[in-house]
Formats: structure tokens, C-alpha cells, sequence
């Protein structure tokens, strides 16, 4: 840490990761529901779309309060200045969260936009367009004020824009169902496979200039080509979701050759990760930073670059869409890739915040946390995976009705519950160790 | 490979993407009318839509695809079960599913809310998404149901369901009408014998359900009727 500012992210990491808690537990719960038969009275109080509301929004806060948090690190070392209101960036933080508990109690009591992922009834998007505003505002002003440009926190910052003006696009009332997840889309697909992989790929790279020592003009150059990419692919392999929401034909061909493509920028990505290790000047140390930042790389490749190939084409999607195999994907997918930068940032700023000396930490409960989260994650999936090929080939293909197929893939779903409760175990390991990391036992060598 | 180069990479690749993107956002817009029959989007429509999105129904059904995967798809719950049987559903999940093994919540909707999401529901059936999803696609409907009608002078249920006039109510391929359910699903879902003890007194296994019962036929003549309808599963898929 180079500057009293950046601490303002530790708040922001402490929040996530609390909310990131409450997420998993509600997984377990809607995992529940599909194996195990729920009573009607129960069923009446919180019903599983309510859980589920609570499961995805939650994620989306936290991944995003930990951008932000990892933003406001970043910002003032690349621009060699103070962030410009370290208080303004509190009192953010603190309108963003009441908002979301907000949000989570209204929930329950039936106070929703009732569209999935977009619940958030529209008075509180208001809150959080506000909260983005202060947001840009903030970090806009410590860029401009030190009048320090570079390649890294420019992604980074068209990242978070991108995502903020396509977050608009979700909050009209639409009277058309088509239309209505046209623009859907907008946000959850353009933020996932664009904006959010222009902050995933800023992050990385910052923390590879960090890590490796290796210089910042070959970073940078790198970080041009995998962006182009991801935009490239990304933009029209929106197309992807257009198959069968009654849009033309085209987008059979648009959305599946371009969405195809869309594996290729995360494998540059992992490349440019083995690159820049080979030319370190650094030791690879802390080792667990180092785990992290290796295991998201690649979790990030199979989650969305293979998990997602495997149905991005309209001949297969034709079967699979909106199935379990969908769930499959969107979890390996989301934590290889975004749970796992987080992460990872939270493991490199933190011993920075703190000051630890040569910003090694004690380690041990940190690898167990990861392990089992990881391998947790990766069967859970493959849970899913399996009930999805199931459900696809019973109900799709044979044409049983839903409830019928549904037999045979409750046992699936209890196996990826079994899972969820080892994914359990080590968030909280991981939270634990990481809200008490302590500096490393002192150093052999020293 | 040069900074400059990868700079044109960059614009490049961004640019053309976008350009693309927006063009056909662009067409695409000029054709939703047509593919999605906006002409007989109504204020009823709407208002159901409303009601869907009040309710969360999306956060455990899937429309067209999108939503929870934790209830069947409603794209096109109208063709396939009817006004009838969606509205039993609505009005009274905790009966309707009393048997499930999975349940829908009760979540008190006015009759209102009720016609206008059936009315909503029957809009969205109608719209050209490429015949998705296969499992209620009317073109494979069809096609089974034409095979099995070439032969369905033979067969004695098949007369069965002709002489009660069972299509005044149910849809069978081409014919009939959605207020109950789809012969073809009733066939697939349901067993002969479940059938005929249904057409007894319907009451009995669905309260509620605006079907009247057929206890005037024989118990051999129900069982046919039962037969018939799970034939027709048969050369859907399996
Ligand atoms: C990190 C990046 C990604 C994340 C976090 C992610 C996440 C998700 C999620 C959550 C969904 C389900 C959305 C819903 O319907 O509720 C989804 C759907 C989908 N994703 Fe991804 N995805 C990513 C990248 C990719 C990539 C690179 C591809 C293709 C190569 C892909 C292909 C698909 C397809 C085809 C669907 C639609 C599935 C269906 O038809 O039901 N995804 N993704
Ligand atoms: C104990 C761990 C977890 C369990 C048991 C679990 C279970 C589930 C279940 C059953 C659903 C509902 C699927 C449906 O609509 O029918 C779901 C949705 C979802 N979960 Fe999890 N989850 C867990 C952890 C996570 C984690 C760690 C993430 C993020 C990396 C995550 C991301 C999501 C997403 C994005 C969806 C929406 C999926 C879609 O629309 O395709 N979950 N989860
Ligand atoms: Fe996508």
C-alpha cells in the first residue's frame, strides 16, 4: 500500500465477504428444496423463488462491492495520488448495503420486481444508481485530479462504466415478453461475458505487474489483445441467448459462431498468466495468493470457456436450454471466474492494508479454505451437470413431463447438496481466515 | 506482436462487434411485431404480466426458457394444459399438487389476476421462437397425432373420445380446444388406469376441475379411452 486511501477497500471486503456467507447457505436451501419434499406451509412462507432471489442477488452485491472495494485499492497507486473522498466512498458503501438488506427483507415479504436477477424493486435501483453515481464520481475526480492516465485502471474503469449504463437497461417495465429479455440480456449477458471481463482482466494484469514484477508496458500491450477479444466475441455473442425468445432467425448463426469464439480471449488470458510467471523477477510468494490467482485463471477457462461451449451452440442449446445443465455452467462459471478474482485480490491487498511485513501472512487455514471450496464447487457441478444431461434427455428429448423427469434427478440434486455443504465448510474457513489474517510467523531466513 | 497493432486489435474487434450488434438490434426490432403477434398484446395481456412479475412465478418457472428451472417452462403452458387446468393451479396449488412431491405456493390471487395471467399466457404460446421447446412442440404433436389418427379407425378408444365429444374441451393435435388439457400430455404424463378412474369422478382425483365425469361408460369402455390416451404418448417420443 502506497497510499492512506486505498484502506477505504478493506470495509468493502469485510461486507462482501458476509454476504458472500448468507449466499451459500441459501444455495444449501434451495438445494433442499429439489430433493427433499417441502411442506405446503412452508412453501406458502418462503417459497423457493424467494430463496432464489435472495441466493443471486446476494452474489451479485458482493462480487460487486468487492470490485468497487478492489477499485478504490487500485485507483490511487496507479494515479500516484490520494482517492478523492476516502469518506464519500464510506458513505457508499453504507447506502449500497442498507439498500440491499432492504431489498432482502422486501423480498420476503413479496416486494419485487419479479424479474430473475433483476428482483430489485425499482424505488431501490434508484438507491443503487445513486450508489454508482458516487461511485464513478469519486473515482472519476482521483483521475482526473492527478491527471495520471494508465492502460490498467482505464479498463478497469470502462469495466464498471460499461456495467453501470447497461444496468439502466433493466429497470423499465416492459409490456412485450420478447422485448423484455432482449434488453435482459443487456445486462446479464453483457455484464458477465463484457464489462465484468474487462474488470477481471485489469485486475488480473494489475496484480501480475504487482506479483511478477514484469513490466508494465508488456503487461499493458497484452491486456489490449485479450480486451479486443472479449468485445469481439463477447458483444454479438450476446446472440447466444437470442435463439428462442422469438428474434429472427440470424441470430442462430451470429449468436452461435461468435459466442463459440467466446473461449479463446480467457485462453489468452491463462497464457498471459503463464507468460508473465515464466519472466518474473519475484519469487511466486505468498503461496497461497499464488494459488488463487492460478486456480481462477483456469477455473475461469473450464467454467465459462468449456462449461459454456459445451451449450452455446443453437443445435445442442435447442435441448439444453433452461435446464439443469444451464445451473451447471452458471456455477463454475461464476466462481472460476469472478468469486475467485475477488478472492484473490482480497489475499494480495489485504496483508498491503495491513501492513504486513513483506506481505506474507499465515497461510494455513487459507489452503484448506480453498481446497474445499474448490473441489466442492467443481462436484457440485458436475451434480448439476449430470441431472441437466438427464433432465435433457428425459424431458426434451423422450418428452416426459417435467414433474416425471423430475423423478430420477432428485438424487442428483442431493449430490450436489452433499457437495454444497463441503463448499460451506471452506467459505467459512476462507471468510474466517481471511477477516483474522495475521503476518506470517516470522520468516526463516530473516 | 507491437503496441500498435494490438491497439488495432482493440478498436477493431470493439467496433465492428458493436456495429453489428446494434444493426441488428436494430432489424430485430422491426420484426418483433410480427413474430411475437403484438396485435393481440391487450391491456389483459399486460395486466398479466403484471401479475406474473408481482408474484415471482419467474423465480421458479422458466418462460421461454429463462427464470428457475425448479417448475416446468410456461412458454407454452396454454397449448399444453389449457385454461382450465391453469387456473385450477392458481387458484388452488395446495389441492392441485396435493400428490407432488414438490409444491407451489398459495398465494392468493384474485379471480382478476387469474384470467389475466391465462390471457398473458395464451399471448406468449403464440410466439415464433423456432418451435422451443421440443417437449411441447405442436409440429411434433402433429406429426405423432397424424400417425396414430391414419390408424385411429381401428382402434375403439379413439371412437370413444369421438362419440363423448371429448374435443369440445381438450386439444388433440390440430383439433380441439385449450380449455383442458392436451391429450398428448394427459398420455404422457398419467396411466391407463389412472385415466379411467379419473373420468368416474374427476372430483375425486382433481377437485375443482371443470370436467364433467364420465361415469355412464363401462369400466372396460374407460379403460380404452385410458389406452388410447397413453398410446398417443407412446409415438410422441419414446
Ligand atoms: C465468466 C463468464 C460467464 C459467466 C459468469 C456465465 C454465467 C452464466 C449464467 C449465470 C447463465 C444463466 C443465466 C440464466 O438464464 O439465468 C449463463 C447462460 C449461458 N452461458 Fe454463460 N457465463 C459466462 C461465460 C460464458 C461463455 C464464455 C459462454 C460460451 C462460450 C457461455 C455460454 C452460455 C450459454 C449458451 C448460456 C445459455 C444457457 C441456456 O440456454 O439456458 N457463457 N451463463
Ligand atoms: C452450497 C453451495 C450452493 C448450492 C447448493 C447452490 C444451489 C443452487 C440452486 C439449487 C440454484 C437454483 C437453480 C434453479 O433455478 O433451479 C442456484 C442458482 C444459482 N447459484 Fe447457486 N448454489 C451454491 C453456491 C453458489 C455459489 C458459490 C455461486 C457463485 C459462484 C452460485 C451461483 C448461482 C447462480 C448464478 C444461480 C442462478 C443460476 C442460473 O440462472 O442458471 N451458487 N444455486
Ligand atoms: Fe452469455
Amino acid at each position: 500500500m502506497t497510499h492512506k486511501s486505498q484502506s477505504v477497500a478493506y470495509p468493502y471486503f469485510v461486507v462482501s465477504l458476509l454476504l458472500f456467507g448468507l449466499q451459500v447457505l441459501m444455495g444449501l436451501w434451495l438445494a433442499t428444496n429439489y430433493f427433499a419434499t417441502v411442506p405446503q406451509a412452508i412453501v406458502d412462507a418462503f417459497p423457493f423463488s424467494t430463496a432464489r432471489a435472495f441466493h443471486t442477488n446476494l452474489l451479485v452485491l458482493w462480487l460487486l462491492l468487492g470490485f468497487m472495494g478492489a477499485t478504490y485499492y487500485l485507483v490511487p497507486e496507479e494515479t500516484n495520488s490520494e482517492l478523492y473522498s476516502p469518506k464519500l466512498a464510506l458513505i457508499q458503501l453504507g447506502l449500497l448495503s442498507v439498500t440491499g438488506v432492504v431489498a432482502l427483507v422486501g423480498f420476503v415479504f413479496g416486494w419485487t420486481q419479479g424479474r430473475p436477477l433483476l428482483e430489485i424493486p425499482r424505488p431501490l435501483d434508484f438507491l443503487v444508481v445513486i450508489g454508482a453515481l458516487m461511485f464513478l464520481f469519486n473515482v472519476g475526480m482521483t483521475i482526473i485530479k492527478a491527471k495520471r492516465w494508465t492502460m490498467t485502471q482505464g479498463s478497469l474503469l470502462a469495466g464498471l462504466f460499461f456495467l453501470a449504463i447497461l444496468y439502466l437497461f433493466g429497470i423499465p417495465f416492459y409490456r412485450n415478453l420478447a422485448v423484455d429479455w432482449y434488453y435482459w440480456w443487456w445486462v446479464v449477458h453483457l455484464w458477465v461475458e463484457g464489462a465484468w471481463e474487462l474488470i477481471a482482466a485489469a485486475m488480473t494484469a494489475y496484480m501480475l505487474m504487482k506479483l511478477t514484477g514484469v513490466e508494465r508496458r508488456i503487461v499493458e500491450k497484452w491486456l489490449y489483445v485479450e480486451l479486443g477479444l472479449f468485445l469481439f466475441t463477447g458483444i454479438a455473442g450476446t446472440g447466444h441467448h437470442y435463439y428462442w425468445l422469438g428474434a429472427p432467425k440470424y441470430w442462430l448463426a451470429v449468436g452461435g459462431i461468435f459466442s463459440a469464439l467466446e473461449p479463446f480471449p480467457i485462453l489468452l488470458m491463462v497464457y498471459d498468466t503463464w507468460r508473465d510467471i515464466k519472466h518474473r523477477k519475484e519469487p511466486m510468494k505468498p503461496k497461497l495468493t499464488w494459488v488463487y490467482l492460478v486456480g481462477g485463471v483456469i477455473l475461469h477457462f473450464v467454467g465459462a470457456g468449456l462449461f459454456g461451449f459445451a451449450h452455446t451452440l443453437p443445435q445442442i442449446n435447442y435441448y439444453t436450454h433452461g435446464s439443469q445443465v444451464t445451473v451447471s455452467h452458471g456455477h463454475l462459471a461464476f466462481y472460476g471466474a469472478y468469486v475467485l478474482l475477488n478472492l484473490t485480490f482480497y489475499y494480495f491487498a489485504i496483508p498491503r492494508i495491513k501492513g504486513f511485513p513483506g506481505f506474507e501472512y499465515d497461510e494455513k487455514t487459507g489452503h484448506t479454505g480453498f481446497w474445499l471450496t474448490a473441489l466442492g464447487v467443481l462436484g457440485m457441478s458436475l451434480a448439476f451437470a449430470v441431472a441437466g444431461v438427464l433432465q435433457t434427455y428425459l424431458e426434451r428429448v423422450q418428452g416426459q413431463p417435467y414433474m416425471l423427469a423430475a423423478q430420477p434427478i432428485r438424487f442428483w440434486m442431493f449430490v450436489a447438496f452433499v457437495h454444497g455443504l463441503v463448499v460451506l465448510a471452506g467459505v467459512f474457513l476462507t471468510i474466517k481466515h481471511l477477516l483474522t489474517l495475521r503476518p506470517a510467523a516470522q520468516p526463516a531466513t530473516a | 506482436m507491437s503496441e500498435k497493432l494490438a491497439k488495432i486489435i482493440f478498436w477493431g474487434g470493439t467496433l465492428s462487434s458493436l456495429a453489428l450488434f446494434l444493426a441488428l438490434t436494430v432489424d430485430t426490432h422491426r420484426q418483433f411485431d410480427a413474430l411475437t403477434h403484438a396485435d393481440r398484446l391487450d391491456e389483459q395481456v399486460v395486466a398479466g404480466k403484471r401479475a406474473f412479475e408481482k408474484y415471482n412465478c419467474n423465480d421458479c418457472h422458466t418462460i421461454l426458457g429463462f427464470g428457475g428451472y425448479f417448475a416446468p417452462d410456461l412458454t407454452r403452458a396454454y397449448t399444453r394444459l389449457g385454461e382450465d387446468a391453469i387456473a385450477r393451479r392458481l387458484q388452488a396449488p395446495e389441492v392441485a399438487f396435493a400428490d407432488s412431491f414438490r409444491k407451489m405456493p398459495q398465494q392468493n390471487l384474485s379471480q382478476q389476476e387469474i384470467a389475466d395471467i391465462v390471457a398473458y399466457l395464451r399471448w406468449v404460446s403464440h410466439i415464433e421462437n423456432h418451435d422451443w421447446p421440443p417437449q411441447d412442440s405442436t409440429r411434433r404433436w402433429k406429426r405423432s397425432t397424424q400417425n396414430l389418427l391414419a390408424s385411429a379407425t381401428l382402434s375403439p378408444g379413439a371412437a370413444l373420445v369421438k362419440q363423448e365429444d371429448c374435443l369440445a374441451c381438450h386439444k388433440l393435435g390440430d383439433a380441439g380446444t385449450a380449455k383442458g388439457p392436451r391429450f398428448e400430455w394427459i398420455g404422457a404424463k398419467r396411466s391407463a388406469q389412472w385415466i379411467a378412474t379419473y373420468l368416474e369422478n374427476p372430483e375425486k382425483l382433481a377437485p375443482g376441475a371443470a370436467m364433467p365425469a364420465y361415469a355412464h361408460l363401462s369400466p372396460e369402455q374407460r379403460q380404452l379411452v385410458g389406452e388410447f390416451l397413453v398410446s398417443l404418448a407412446a409415438s410422441h417420443g419414446r
